[in-house]
């Protein structure tokens, strides 16, 4: 069965941009393609296995307890921590990082593992540029003149700047 | 614009060179072999033209096969859309590690050999180094070519900022620069009377503007004199607004991208913050558009010859004239597989920048009788500072500079400390420490954030970096310089160029001013200073008790120095060898000194000078 849904949802989480936008990329099948050959399928089944099990974030006090196991299941493990960071900096600049090497010795080989932008396309995709209110320097060029007014910072659900805690 | 440039084959070129006798050998289609091949053909000659690249970009297609490559490359430095080619290697800042004292690093295709590790580079592909070139155009100052005079150091041009202007303005055209005179007249600077650039001035970014409002109007003093501080744009080689009132009131026609068919782009500037390493749309200024032109008129009387690397300039020992040059020209990058061809010519043009061109003399066993081939080497020293702004300045856009600080170019100063230019850098920390990638890995990875606090993050860090880039004057010294060395050749047997270097120490005064003066524009706009210098960076030069990283300029000058004495002096002001009759070598090596412009706009209009020279020895 695809890991599409699951892998889109996590993602959506740990990004701050919602599954609709993430779609319109056009990556995300190449970015679970290269998550899963590279640490294997096995090691992300579990991974959104242990997310899809998180407690359901309905209410304040649960979305805290949600963002807390998180943090200590998924960010917080040896083994998935690198992986789940490695997929939000995909999605942010369409490279691949290679894994740490502490990580390589106690779960690899792999043999793919090495830094690499997973496709032209990718780089241009890549979320950094939305979420600062510019470009992909080289692409999605704003227009002339553009660069003399102030940014236009998409605004985002959940922004710790917007909604003060 | 269409462009019929087209690739001649080496089985045509021979069959040519039996029928019709080549006028002009130029090596090289960088700027100044451009503007030298346009001049010549306008005139009718019959030019060949050398590209050791395999000239890919002729076409739209594969001009974009580069940006492509960019897209795609793990290190967006300036080489990162130019393809590997073992025949034709280009030196790169990727590939540097700092040397250990009296250690050479021959690791990279530029042989290091120290003590300062320089990541200056070039691009050898078809339109040089104008493919990845910022392509910001001032003059130099008019105290500039008397800086032995003025200051007591460097040396005098045998050539003034008067001898120039008219020059200054063909290049202009050529580049087609973006400006206003009101910002560019300063510093002795002058424009003949109704004189407006071809375009006009772009805009200052945003972040331009934050920094201007708190510090426009103060002051520094420096040895006793005050120096007012002003935010001003750059005049830059890309597209803007025309000018209507150019030309007296016949205004300006922008060349856009250029293919071998109609594309509607390169018009104007979209601001695709990418100057460096490739504009995406053409609307940077690069040689090709010179070529197109020579192309589209001259039709016959101009061949373009790729893949092929000039290797040895033959000389006839009784007359000193050229009587040919050998050229390596090969199948493949990948294979060292080649046909060494011999062309003779009436004239011979070595356009292929300050390291490659003396590179070449120096393997013929050309040292000139000056002894000073190769010598007083010159690029600008960059010193970066950056900081984070008070507030978010919407930092990543616009091209990668539109404003600086340019009051302290000029000034009594000089007599003892080297004078810059500041450039506000619209890509941020980009240059220094890699950003925005580096904020990336540091939020995720070190400070363990993710979701709408990560995204938060981003913002906070990169909207709000501030990078000044100070372009610090270098004088020439005679050790500072490029050889040969028999034992470090490339794939096709060509020696390579081995550099050495020392930061003269002139130059790391102002850079330690430069580091005082960064702090003090940084208090005054309130922002925090974040730079810090690594001992392990290869750039790294102790002065003074301090260390500072630094940076090549990649404005490379003075290997071929112009004279009008021929014992001291490669070159005459026409850039003819002193030696060889009918060899000129073009391009910023002929320059005495460099001052505090990128190079690019006056060795164009040296080069212009010295097509009108050219074309007299041709008549």
């Amino acid at each position: 069965m695809s890991q599409l849904e699951p892998f889109l949802a996590f993602s959506a989480e740990v990004t701050a941009f919602p599954i609709v936008e993430l779609q319109g990329t056009g990556q995300a099948e190449s970015y679970l393609q290269t998550v899963e050959d590279i640490v294997g399928t096995q090691r992300l089944d579990r991974l959104l296995v242990l997310y899809q099990s998180l407690p359901l974030a309905t209410r304040e006090d649960i979305r805290q307890a949600r963002a807390d196991r998180l943090r200590r299941d998924i960010f917080g493990s040896d083994e998935l921590g690198p992986i789940a960071r490695n997929i939000i900096k995909l999605w942010y600049s369409g490279t691949w990082y290679e894994l740490p090497s502490a990580w390589t010795e106690a779960y690899g080989p792999a043999p793919q593992d090495v830094t690499f932008v997973v496709a032209p396309s990718s780089y241009v995709e890549g979320l950094l540029w939305t979420a600062i209110g510019a470009h992909p320097a080289g692409a999605k060029a704003p227009g002339y003149a553009s660069w003399q007014w102030p940014p236009h910072i998409p605004p985002f659900a959940g922004d710790p700047a917007a909604t003060p805690r | 614009m269409i462009s019929s440039i087209k690739k001649t084959s080496l089985a045509e070129i021979k069959a040519r060179l039996e029928q019709h006798p080549i006028e002009a050998v130029i090596v090289g289609t960088g700027i100044s072999g451009a503007i030298i091949a346009n001049e010549l053909t306008k005139a009718g000659k019959n030019v060949l033209l050398l590209e050791a690249g395999p000239g890919t970009n002729l076409t739209l297609q594969g001009y974009n096969e580069f940006l492509s490559n960019f897209y795609g490359a793990t290190s967006k430095d300036n080489q990162a859309p130019y393809p590997v080619n073992p025949n034709a290697s280009m030196p790169r800042s990727t590939n540097l590690r700092k040397l250990q004292p009296g250690e050479t690093d021959s690791a990279t295709y530029m042989v290091q050999s120290g003590p300062y590790v320089t990541d200056t580079n070039y691009t050898r592909v078809y339109g040089g180094t104008t493919m990845h070139w910022e392509a910001k155009t001032p003059r130099m100052l008019p105290e500039d070519f008397k800086s032995q005079t003025l200051f007591g150091q460097g040396v005098d041009w045998p050539l003034g900022y008067d001898d120039l202007e008219e020059f200054y303005q063909v290049a202009e055209r050529e580049i087609g620069v973006s400006a206003d005179v009101e910002d560019q007249s300063y510093l002795g600077v002058t424009f003949p009377k109704d004189y407006v650039y071809p375009m006009k001035g772009l805009p200052l970014s945003y972040l331009d503007q934050q920094v201007a409002k708190r510090l426009d109007g103060t002051e520094v003093e420096l040895y006793g004199q005050r120096y007012p501080l002003k935010i001003r744009p750059f005049p830059q080689g890309r597209n803007g607004i025309p000018n209507d009132k150019y030309d007296r009131g016949q205004g300006y026609v922008p060349v856009g991208a250029v293919s071998n068919h109609q594309i509607e782009i390169g018009e104007r500037c979209q601001g695709n913050t990418n100057c460096v390493p490739i504009c995406p749309v053409q609307a940077r200024y690069h040689s090709g558009k010179t070529l197109a032109k020579a192309f589209q008129r001259a039709t016959g009387s101009i061949h373009l010859l790729v893949q092929a690397v000039a290797s040895r300039v033959v000389i006839d020992p009784v007359s000193g004239r050229v009587t040919a040059l050998e050229v390596k020209v090969y199948k493949d990058p990948k294979s060292s597989e080649h046909e060494t061809v011999t062309i003779a010519a009436t004239i011979f043009v070595l356009a292929s920048n300050a390291i490659e061109t003396p590179r070449l003399m120096l393997a013929s066993g050309l040292r000139s009788s000056s002894g000073l081939i190769g010598r007083n080497l010159m690029d600008h020293s960059y010193l970066l500072s950056w900081a984070t702004m008070p507030e978010i300045c919407g930092t990543m856009r616009g091209t990668s500079v539109t404003g600086g600080i340019i009051d302290l170019r000029g000034g009594a100063f000089r007599r003892h400390q080297a004078a810059f230019s500041v450039d506000i850098h619209n890509d941020g920390w980009g240059w220094a420490v890699g950003s925005p990638y580096s904020d990336l890995t540091t939020l995720v990875d070190q400070y363990n954030l993710f979701g709408p606090e990560l995204r938060r993050g981003l913002i906070n860090r990169i909207s709000s970096q501030l990078l000044l880039a100070f372009m610090i004057e270098v004088m020439p010294s005679e050790s500072n310089r490029v050889t040969v060395d028999p034992q470090y050749t490339d794939q096709l047997g060509n020696m390579r160029p081995v550099v050495s270097f020392t930061v003269p120490e002139y130059t790391m005064r102002g850079a330690a001013y430069a580091r005082e003066f960064a702090r003090t524009v940084f208090a005054r706009v309130g922002a925090a200073d974040q730079s810090r210098y690594d001992p392990g960076d290869y750039g790294y030069v102790a002065y003074n008790g301090q260390g500072y990283a630094i940076r090549g300029g990649n404005h490379l000058a003075g290997t071929h120095v112009m004279g009008n004495d021929r014992n001291r002096s490669v070159v005459d002001t026409n850039q003819r060898s002193w030696d060889h009759p009918n060899l000129y070598l073009v391009g910023g090596g002929s320059m005495p000194t460099i001052g505090t412009a990128n190079v690019t706009l006056t060795l164009a209009a040296l080069c212009y000078r010295s097509a009108r020279s050219m074309l007299d020895q041709l008549q």
